[in-house]
């Protein structure tokens, strides 16, 4: 009888348990019925679930609530919304389903990129390329002599496909591009010479038309497409470590890593051990682990002690750009601050000279804003003619490396003329063009890719006048049309 | 709803010459294709291309048959293509007709006249046509061809890359083309009138699934079915996902399932309401493919600008599913299955 007793109350138990469980699945959250978008709602999801439900659906949190607590119909985005109270724990709330096209208030432009801007949003993906902002990378080819990379050129051989017909390689440094970069015949393969700035670059070869990885690479990336891409560095240092023969295991570790103390691996080399290395522009603090035991580098005389006094070597890559700041000799101290730097108010400390105050620092190319603290106060850069903002808001701006130059050859009787566009996102307090020799000029670090810009001539907006290229914009005007090649 | 560069899609639905239906089977096998420089002809082969009233394009190729390769761009397939001295992408965009440059590279070229377009939203507006000296795509030469000229800047913007402009099936319609999505390669073989390979010795493509091509357009529409009914589709490889009508019968949604939805309000929502979920039941002949991403939309406007009912579109999920072979001389549709393991 006990257990009769036990097993019904575990039934029941087990009944409550499972009808007192909302179940939960997403995807049985939304039908269509009839011309009407139905959301079916449990009022026993938890909180964190009733989140996700209005996040997927896009349904505001104040409808979600209404509809909850029964309100027959509820006004919301413009739209009427009915619910229907049904058994056990679950309302319907529904809309007629929006059956116009999109359109724009003029009815003439459809704003349907949209759709796929969101969609693009919801599987987290942007569609174009990414900028590749890797602190460091190492080469892995299966052998050596598929590619050298020195001074610049970058030698990629392919020692296959001799029947081949046609041999491209196609890849970041291009654009992709399938017809620029054919290679040469050579003996049993294919080859390139190609100028190549340091950095990290994906690549494919396209034999007679198919794409086809570096068979004798083995470092590859996931495209994005299910397909994978070669990867190269260009590399710009060399890590060396002279002697230690005996050593079974030699890495290189330092801030570019985390200090991660698994480290690189070093290669043996005829009198010690090297890593060819990209590196981006900065400054780096590094040390050796020769068979776990951590040593600076002896051979390299720049060194810093750190926080616990030990000596740790540092290397500066890219060149560094000298601040200068005249006069205000009888400053106690002056600092550099910018967006380089989060405009910190303590890390740049300048040095006195005799004129004035200077510091070199190491900048990768870009476009930065900064001002120097004298004592205290912020000010511009007076002898920059460059620059962001007007009034307080007003910095000083560089552009390291610049590879365009805006330049309005008209209105030189203007007052303001301002450069602005999808580089800077349409700020209209924008970069200031300075007039030089009758002309207006602007220059600019872009990466490589398509920008739309403007300019605003004592506020009127115009169009770059020397540039034929422009497209149809939102507002049913234009914008000038720039493209910055990869190379 | 779909996108904007259907509204510039220009349906010349009463063009074609008469095409003499030729019907041939498939038989097995399938080889990938290259050709060598012994198949060189010195003349080169000037053919007068597919016939309208309006256009005709004429190309040039050395070769029997010509392999592009195709990039990507998010969900999009570019072809690289040099348009009068301007280098840059054309959109592969089969539910576009003929070609459609952007007016950003192609607005000072001389006018050749004025069209009527009618686009999603039923709208009626005209479009400006050009005349272009050449076209280069890889090895193939096209000369002397007419395009439309739309804003296609959009594209750009969203995907980084330099778009010429699109091309859709008018220009390839006298080659066999193969789409292989999987592996980014458009093949194009040449034919004879009866749809025939010119290089007899290549192999015919082995198909799973064959089915007719219906009408004379540019536009390809296929037969699906959804939850036992037939349903007429557009194969569209400019569309970056599959569509499929929100006001299809009962039985028919009931097979989907909505997975997201995007209202209308709020900074940087889309002007209309996106839905967007997984078509679960579809299938192709006898081949059923499940899990296929979809948009769910209203699609009476693109019937109304196809000039046909449609009830969905074919876009890049479809095109993930295998290889596909296309024959307009022969009216025939092909479609080789990925296996599930290649994948």
């Amino acid at each position: 009888m006990k257990t009769i007793a036990r097993c019904t109350l575990l039934l029941i138990g087990l009944f409550y348990t499972l009808t007192s469980l909302a179940q939960y699945d997403p995807d049985k959250v939304c039908r269509i019925e009839n011309g009407e978008l139905i959301f079916s709602l449990n009022l026993k999801w938890t909180e964190k679930e009733k989140k996700e439900v209005s996040k997927l659906f896009d349904l505001d949190s104040i409808l979600m609530v209404e509809a909850y607590k029964g309100t027959p119909e509820i006004v919301s985005g413009g739209e009427i919304w009915k619910v229907k109270k049904m058994k056990t724990s679950l309302v319907e709330l529904s809309k007629p389903i929006q059956s116009k096209p999109a359109q724009s208030k003029d009815g003439k432009i459809l704003k349907n990129d949209d759709v796929y801007l969101v969609i693009d949003q919801w599987s987290n993906f942007t569609g174009k390329a990414k900028e590749s902002s890797v602190v460091f990378g190492v080469n892995n080819f299966a052998l050596s002599y598929v590619f050298t990379y020195r001074s610049d050129n970058a030698m990629f051989y392919l020692p296959a496909y001799k029947t081949a017909n046609k041999v491209y390689i196609a890849g970041t440094f291009n654009g992709w591009s399938t017809t620029q970069t054919p290679m040469k015949a050579v003996k049993d393969g294919w080859m390139i010479d190609l100028d190549l700035k340091p950095g990290k670059y994906a690549y494919k070869f396209i034999i007679d038309g198919k794409w086809t990885t570096d068979p004798n690479n083995k470092l590859r990336e996931r495209d994005g497409d299910g397909e994978y891409n070669s990867i190269v560095y260009c590399c710009n240092h060399r890590f060396e470590l002279k002697g230690h023969k005996d050593a079974s295991k030699v890495v290189v570790t330092g801030n570019f890593y985390a200090w991660n103390p698994r480290g690189i691996a070093m290669n043996k080399t005829a009198d010690g051990w090297a890593l060819p290395i990209y590196l981006r522009d900065g400054t780096y603090v590094y040390k050796f682990l020769v068979d776990n035991e951590w040593m600076h580098d002896s051979a390299n005389k720049n060194t810093r002690k750190d926080a616990d006094g030990y000596l740790n070597s540092f290397i500066e890559i890219g060149e560094p750009y000298l601040f200068k700041l005249k006069d205000f000799t009888t400053a106690d101290k002056v600092v550099l601050t910018g967006s380089f730097n989060g405009w910190s108010q303590v890390e740049l400390v300048m040095d006195k000279t005799e004129k004035g105050w200077q510091l070199p620092y190491v900048l990768a190319p870009g476009n930065y804003e900064y001002k120097f603290i004298v004592d205290g106060l912020w000010i511009t850069d007076f002898e920059n003619p460059f620059s962001v903002g007007s009034g307080n808001t007003k910095n000083s701006f560089i552009a390291l490396k610049a590879n365009h130059l805006f330049t309005l050859d008209k209105f030189p009787e203007a007052k303001h003329v301002i450069v602005t566009g999808s580089f800077n996102g349409w700020s209209t307090q924008g970069y200031r063009m300075t007039q030089q020799d009758g002309k207006w000029i602007f220059p600019l670090y872009l990466k490589p890719g398509k920008y739309t810009y403007k300019f605003i001539v004592d506020g009127t907006w115009i169009l770059d006048p020397s540039n034929k290229l422009y497209e149809q914009n939102e507002y049913r005007t234009y914008n000038s049309v720039l493209w910055i090649d990869p190379f | 709803m779909l996108s904007d560069r259907i509204k510039y899609r220009l349906f010349f639905l009463a063009l074609l010459s008469v095409a003499t239906v030729f019907m041939a089977s498939f038989s097995p096998s399938f080889t990938t294709v290259s050709y060598s420089k012994s198949v060189l002809t010195s003349v080169p082969n000037s053919i007068i291309f597919f016939q309208s009233n309006t256009y005709m394009p004429e190309f040039n190729l050395h070769a029997d048959s010509v392999v592009i390769p195709l990039k990507r761009a998010g969900r999009l397939f570019l072809i690289e293509a040099n348009v009068d001295n301007e280098t840059g992408n054309l959109v592969f965009d089969t539910g576009a007709n003929g070609l459609v440059l952007n007016s950003t590279y192609f607005r000072n070229h001389v006018k050749s006249g004025e069209t009527t377009s009618s686009g999603i939203t039923g709208s009626v507006g005209t479009v400006e046509q050009i005349t272009i000296s050449k076209i280069v795509i890889a090895d193939l030469t096209y000369t002397k061809l007419r395009a439309d000229v739309a804003n296609l800047g959009h594209i750009e913007n969203r995907r980084g890359v330099k778009i010429l402009g699109l091309i859709g099936f008018s220009m390839l319609r006298n080659f066999e083309i193969v789409i292989d999505a999987k592996n980014s390669v458009l093949k194009l073989f040449r034919i004879d009138k009866t749809g025939k390979k010119l290089k007899s010795s290549l192999p015919e493509f082995n198909a799973d699934h064959i089915q007719k091509i219906e009408g004379n357009t540019n536009i390809l529409f296929l037969k699906g079915k959804i939850s036992g009914k037939i349903l007429n589709f557009c194969f569209d490889t400019g569309a970056e996902t599959n569509a499929i009508c929100s006001d299809c019968n009962r039985s028919i949604m009931n097979t989907l399932t909505i997975t997201r939805r995007s209202g209308l309000s709020g900074a940087g929502k889309a002007s209309s309401e996106v839905l967007f979920g997984r078509m679960n039941d579809f299938a192709i002949g006898n081949k059923q493919i499940p899990d296929m991403e979809t948009i769910i939309t209203n699609l009476d406007a693109l019937s109304e600008a196809y000039g046909t009912h449609i009830d969905g579109m074919l876009g890049y999920s479809f095109l993930e599913q295998g290889i596909i072979c296309i024959n307009f001389t022969r009216k025939q549709f092909g479609i080789r299955f990925t296996k599930r393991e290649e994948k």
